[in-house]
C-alpha cells in the first residue's frame, strides 16, 4: 500500500491511483483498501494526498457497485478520519469531499446505530460530525455550502418517516425515522424528527430571498425525493416552491450573470414542479402548480423582454407645480351641498367657490392639454380628497334625484316654438344611434349640456363608445391612399441597399416578391402599373391621348411616380426603365392578344422617358446605346428622336454609334436604322463626316447619289434642312 | 460564427494541454448519433475525459421519407451494424445524407448508443477504455453534463431527480440548444468545446489556488470557486455564442 512516507507525493499519487483501478475492477477490495490509505492523511498530509483520500473516500461511499452492507462495516473505522478532517481542515475541496462522504454515511451510521444500539461511540461521532457540518453551513463559501444542503437533505430523509411507497432506492435512501423502534437506547424519534423538521426549514430558506443561483438550484434539486417519499415534507416544500420567485435576483442590475441565473432558477423550479405534479396528478394542488408555473415563465419572459426595450418616455415632471401649490389635505375639502333652485350640470360637479372660475371655457384650452393636466393632477391627487369629492358629488346627485321635479313657471317656460336646436327633438335624434348622442353631448361645451339630461335616470357608470361612422370612400380618396402606398414603397426601395451580385433574371416568370430587393419591388411596381387594372381601361371615345384630360388612374399615378423615379438618376435608374418598359410591352402584347380595344402605353412610356432623358446626354452617356438595345421593341417614332439629337453636335458620336450598334445587334431594325443614318446624313451637316463613315460601308448607294446630286444641284439639301432652321 | 469561435480560441489559449487537472464531460442529445457525437469526439480530441448518452426512447436516424425513420434500440446496437445495415439498405441515400458519414465517425468514437435512463451513475466504466476520451471516466461520473437540446436537458433533470440523488455528487448540467443537423452539430460541437475549455480553466485555476504555490498570493480565500463561476462563465460564453441558447443548472447525482 502507498502508505510509505519515504515516496515522494507524485510517486504516492500513482500508486494510489493504481489501487483505485484495482477497487473500481473488483469492488471487493474496497474494504482493505479503503484501511490501507486511512492513515496517509491526518491534517498534516500534503493537501494533494488529503484532497485524493477524500476524493477517494466519496466515491467509495457513493458507489452503487459497493453494497450498503459493505459500506456500513467500513463507517465506523472511516468516521474518525472524517472527524479529523472536519474540525480542521481549511481546503474548500477537502471539505466538499468530506461533507459529500457524510451525507453518504449518515444513513449508514444510523442504520448501524440501530441495529447496534451498543456503539454509542461511532454514533457519537457521526453526530459530532453532523453539528460540524451544520456550523459550517454558513461560514462556508458557496461551493462547499451547496454539499451542507445536500447532507442536510439526507438527514432530513433519514429522521422523517417514509411513506413506504418507494423502496426501490439505494444509497441509503430508504433509511428513514420508521427503522427506528421506539425504544432505542440512543436514539429517540421525537428529538430526531424536531432536528429533521429544523433543517428543513433551514433548507426552504434559502428559496426566500436568496439570488444565488448556485444555492437555490442545489436546494431544488434535491427537494423531489423528499416530497416523494416523505409525507410530513411534502406540503412544507410545496410550498415553499409555490412561493418561490426566481425573479428576486431581478432587483440587482440584470447583468447577463444574473440572467443566466434568473434563468436557472426558473427553469429549475418549473421543471420540479412540473416533476412533482407528474408522479402526483390527482393532488389537488396540481391545478395550483400549473398556474404558478404558468405565472412566473410569464414574468420571467417578460423580464428579459422588456429588459431588451427602451423604457418608454416618461412625461417630464412639471417643475414647481407642487412647490406652488398648497397640499390639499383631506380634511380641508369641503364639499357644500347644492342650494335651492335650478342647477346646472355644472353646478353639480362644481366643487369649488370661486364664481369667476365657473365662466372659464374650457373648450377654449388645446384638448392635449387639457389632457396632460387632468393626468397630471388624477395622478398627484390625494386619494382621500378624491373619495371626499366623490361622496359629495354623490350626496348631491342623491338629493337632487329625491327632489320633487321644478314645478313650470308659466311665465318663464320655453314656449318650445323658438326654441334652438339644442332643445330635444326625438324625431330628430332618432335616426343616430343614441351612443352617438351621448358622445356628442360628451364633447359638447359643458355650459351647452341643457338642464334637461339632469334628470338623472341613467346611471353614472361608462357607457359604451361607439365610433361614429366613417367618411365615404370616393375614388379619389382610394387613388389618393393608392399613390401614398407606392409613394411609401417607392421611398421604402430606395433605402433598399443593391446587392453586390445581380442575380440572373428569370424573365416574365420571376417571381415579383421572391426577395426583398430593390429589383423585386421595381417589378412589383412596374407590375401594378402595367397589369392591375389591364382590360378594364378602353379607350376613351374622344382618343384625346392628352395625360392631363383624362381622369387619372392609380396605373398612371404609378407610372408618373416610375417615371419620376428614373428621371432622378437615369444613368444609374436605367436598368429600372428598361425593365419597366419590358413590362409595359408585354402587357401590351397580352391585351392585343386578347382583343378588344385597350389603351397601348408601350410606345407613349418609350418616347416620354426618350424625350425626357435626351436633352440630359452627355458623350460619353453609354447607357443611350444600352436603352436602345435593350427595350423589347423599336420603332422609327423612336429612332426619330435619336436623330434628333444630332441638334448637338457634341452628342452626334453617341447617336450614331447607338445606331452603329443597332444595326449590327438588331437586324429587324436594322434598316431603320440606317435609314435614321442617312436622315442624319441628310439633315445635318455638321454629322456629316461620321454619318458618312457608316454609310460608306452599309449603303454606299445612297451616299454615292447623294454626292452626286449634291455636286450636280443646289447647295441646300432636302427639306429636312428647313426643319433645323425653324 | 465563425469569426465568434476566432474570438474565443483567442480568450481561452490553449485548451488544456498544460494543466493536468480536467473536468470529466458528459453529451446527451436524442439518439447519440448526431450532436452528442460530434460534441463527444471534439471533447476527446482535446484530451477531456467524456462521455456521452442519448434521452430517447428508441434511437431514430432519418430513413427515405420523414415517415419511415430506421430505428434501433440502445446500448443493444453498435454504430458498426447500423451502418453495415443502412449500406447495403441504399447506398446512395445514405451517403448523400450523410447519414453513414456520421456513423461512420461514431464507429471511430465509441461502440454504440448509450441511454441516459439506463446508465448506472457511479458505476465504474472499465469496459469502455476503447472508446475516445474513456480515460478520466473509469470512476463512472462526470463533472458537467451538455444537452444539446432543451428537452434533452429536461428528460436529464427529471431523471436525475427521479434517482433521488443517491451518490451526493453535484453536477452542472448544462443545455446548449442544437439543431440536428450535420452543420449545426458542428458549430455547436464547437461551441460545446469552447465552454468547456473556459470551465475547465477555471477548474483548474481551482485546483491550483490552494495548493503550494497559492499560498503566499493569500487571496486564496477571496477567490470564487469553480461552482460560483459557471454562471458567469455561462454568461461570458453567450455573448461569444450568441445563436447558441444556453441554460444551465446545478443538480445532484
Amino acid at each position: 500500500m502507498a502508505t510509505s512516507s519515504a515516496l515522494s507525493v507524485p510517486d504516492q499519487i500513482r500508486q494510489l491511483n493504481d489501487a483505485r483501478k484495482l477497487v473500481l475492477g473488483d469492488v471487493k477490495y474496497y474494504p482493505s483498501v479503503v484501511r490501507g490509505i486511512l492513515p496517509i492523511i491526518g491534517p498534516t498530509a500534503p493537501i494533494e494526498l488529503r484532497r485524493w483520500v477524500t476524493d477517494f473516500l466519496a466515491e467509495a461511499f457513493a458507489t452503487p457497485a459497493l453494497p450498503n452492507s459493505e459500506k456500513e462495516t467500513m463507517q465506523p473505522y472511516v468516521l474518525t478520519t472524517l472527524e479529523s478532517l472536519i474540525e480542521h481542515e481549511g481546503d474548500a475541496q477537502v471539505l466538499r469531499n468530506v461533507i459529500q462522504t457524510a451525507a453518504s454515511i449518515y444513513p449508514l451510521a444510523m442504520r448501524w446505530i440501530i441495529n447496534n444500539s451498543y456503539d454509542t461511540v461511532t454514533w457519537e461521532r457521526m453526530v459530532s460530525i453532523k453539528q460540524k457540518i451544520l456550523q459550517l453551513w454558513d461560514i462556508v463559501p458557496p461551493t462547499v455550502r451547496i454539499c451542507c444542503i445536500k447532507f442536510a437533505q439526507r438527514v432530513v430523509l433519514a429522521q422523517s418517516i417514509a411513506s413506504g411507497a418507494e423502496h426501490r432506492y439505494g444509497g441509503g435512501l430508504d433509511v428513514s425515522l420508521d427503522k427506528v423502534p421506539p425504544n432505542h437506547q440512543t436514539l429517540d424519534p421525537r428529538t430526531l424528527e424536531a432536528e429533521a423538521s429544523g433543517l428543513l426549514d433551514r433548507m426552504l430558506s434559502i428559496l426566500q430571498g436568496n439570488n444565488d443561483g448556485l444555492l437555490v438550484d442545489a436546494t431544488l434539486n434535491c427537494l423531489s425525493i423528499m416530497v416523494r417519499t416523505r409525507p410530513a415534507t411534502s406540503s412544507r416544500i410545496l410550498n415553499a416552491l409555490l412561493n418561490f420567485n426566481p425573479l428576486q435576483a431581478a432587483n440587482s442590475p440584470l447583468t447577463p450573470k444574473t440572467k443566466v441565473m434568473i434563468k436557472s432558477m426558473e427553469k429549475t423550479a418549473r421543471l420540479l414542479l412540473i416533476h412533482l405534479s407528474k408522479r402526483d396528478p390527482h393532488n389537488p394542488i396540481v391545478p395550483r402548480i400549473q398556474q404558478h408555473v404558468e405565472g412566473t415563465m410569464r414574468m420571467v419572459a417578460e423580464l428579459f423582454d422588456s429588459a431588451g426595450r427602451k423604457r418608454p418616455l416618461e412625461p417630464k415632471p412639471q417643475d414647481g407645480y407642487d412647490a406652488k401649490r398648497p397640499r390639499i389635505e383631506a380634511s380641508q375639502i369641503q364639499i357644500p351641498p347644492l342650494g335651492p333652485g335650478p342647477h346646472s350640470l355644472a353646478d353639480v360637479f362644481t366643487l369649488i367657490g370661486n364664481d369667476g372660475l365657473k365662466f372659464f371655457d374650457v373648450s377654449q384650452v388645446p384638448p392635449s392639454l387639457v389632457a396632460r393636466i387632468a393626468v397630471n393632477t388624477l395622478s398627484r391627487l390625494d386619494a382621500q380628497v378624491l373619495a371626499k369629492a366623490v361622496d359629495g358629488v354623490r350626496g348631491r346627485l342623491e338629493t337632487l334625484n329625491n327632489s320633487p321635479p321644478a314645478e313650470l313657471n308659466p311665465n318663464t317656460a320655453p314656449l318650445g316654438v323658438d326654441e334652438d336646436e339644442d332643445d330635444y327633438e326625438p324625431d330628430f335624434y332618432q335616426a343616430e344611434d343614441t351612443e352617438q348622442i351621448l358622445n356628442k353631448l360628451d364633447s359638447a361645451p359643458a355650459p351647452a349640456v341643457a338642464e334637461p339630461r339632469i334628470s338623472l335616470d341613467d346611471t353614472l357608470g361608462l357607457r359604451s363608445f361607439s365610433l361614429p361612422q366613417p367618411q365615404q370612400l370616393t375614388p379619389e380618396m382610394a387613388l389618393n391612399a393608392g399613390n401614398g402606398t407606392v409613394t411609401r414603397v417607392l421611398e421604402m426601395m430606395k433605402s433598399l441597399d443593391e446587392p453586390a451580385t445581380k442575380k440572373q433574371k428569370a424573365g416574365f416568370n420571376r417571381l415579383a416578391a421572391s426577395s426583398e430587393s430593390r429589383d423585386s419591388w421595381m417589378t412589383i411596381l412596374a407590375r401594378l402599373a402595367t397589369r392591375s387594372s389591364a382590360g378594364l381601361e378602353e379607350i376613351s371615345v374622344k382618343a384625346e391621348a392628352d395625360d392631363s384630360s383624362r381622369p387619372s388612374s392609380l396605373n398612371n399615378g404609378i407610372r408618373e411616380i416610375l417615371y419620376n423615379y428614373i428621371m432622378e438618376d437615369f444613368r444609374t435608374h436605367i436598368d429600372v426603365a428598361v425593365s419597366w418598359l419590358c413590362e409595359e410591352w408585354y402587357n401590351d402584347k397580352v391585351l392585343q392578344k386578347a382583343g378588344g380595344d385597350h389603351p397601348l402605353y408601350y410606345e407613349k412610356c418609350t418616347l416620354r422617358l426618350i424625350d425626357g432623358f435626351l436633352p440630359y446626354l452627355r458623350p460619353q452617356d453609354k447607357v443611350l446605346t444600352r436603352f436602345l438595345s435593350e427595350i423589347p421593341e423599336l420603332n422609327r417614332a423612336i429612332l426619330s428622336r435619336v436623330k434628333h439629337m444630332c441638334r448637338d453636335p457634341s452628342v452626334t458620336q453617341l447617336a450614331l454609334t447607338s445606331l452603329l450598334y443597332l444595326v449590327i445587334m438588331r437586324p429587324p431594325i436594322k434598316e431603320a436604322a440606317l435609314d435614321t443614318v442617312q436622315d442624319i446624313w441628310t439633315d445635318y451637316e455638321d454629322a456629316r463626316s461620321m454619318a458618312g463613315r457608316y454609310l460608306t460601308k452599309y449603303r454606299p448607294l445612297f451616299l454615292e447619289n447623294a454626292t452626286n446630286r449634291e455636286n450636280n444641284d443646289s447647295p441646300t439639301p432636302a427639306p429636312a434642312g428647313a426643319a433645323i432652321t425653324t | 460564427m465563425e469569426t465568434a469561435n476566432g474570438t474565443a480560441a483567442a480568450q481561452n489559449g490553449t485548451p488544456n494541454e498544460n494543466g493536468d487537472y480536467k473536468l470529466k464531460f458528459c453529451t446527451v442529445c436524442a439518439s447519440n448519433n448526431n450532436r452528442s457525437m460530434e460534441a463527444h469526439l471534439r471533447l476527446s480530441q482535446a484530451n477531456y475525459p467524456v462521455i456521452s448518452f442519448g434521452t430517447g426512447s428508441l434511437v431514430r436516424l432519418p430513413g427515405p421519407t420523414i415517415t419511415q425513420p430506421n430505428v434501433y434500440q440502445f446500448n443493444k446496437t453498435s454504430y458498426d451494424s447500423m451502418y453495415k445495415e443502412l449500406e447495403a439498405k441504399d447506398p446512395r441515400l445514405y451517403r448523400n445524407n450523410g447519414i453513414l458519414n456520421m456513423l461512420g465517425r461514431n464507429r471511430g468514437v465509441k461502440w454504440g448508443p448509450e441511454r441516459w435512463q439506463d446508465w448506472p451513475v457511479g458505476v465504474p466504466r472499465l469496459q469502455h477504455t476503447s472508446d475516445r476520451g474513456s480515460e478520466g471516466t473509469e470512476g463512472g461520473v462526470v463533472d458537467v453534463v451538455f444537452t444539446c437540446e432543451e428537452r434533452c436537458w429536461d428528460a436529464v433533470i427529471d431523471d436525475l431527480l427521479n434517482r433521488g440523488s443517491p451518490l451526493n455528487r453535484p453536477v452542472h448540467v448544462i443545455n446548449i440548444e442544437i439543431k440536428d443537423n450535420h452543420e449545426e452539430a458542428h458549430i455547436g460541437g464547437q461551441g460545446i468545446l469552447d465552454l468547456a475549455n473556459s470551465l475547465n480553466a477555471a477548474a483548474a485555476e481551482e485546483r491550483g489556488a490552494i495548493g503550494p504555490a497559492a499560498f503566499d498570493s493569500g487571496s486564496a480565500a477571496a477567490r470564487a470557486s469553480f461552482d460560483e463561476r459557471v454562471p458567469e462563465i455561462i454568461a461570458a460564453w453567450q455573448e461569444r455564442w450568441p445563436n447558441l441558447p444556453s441554460t444551465w443548472t446545478l443538480a445532484w447525482f
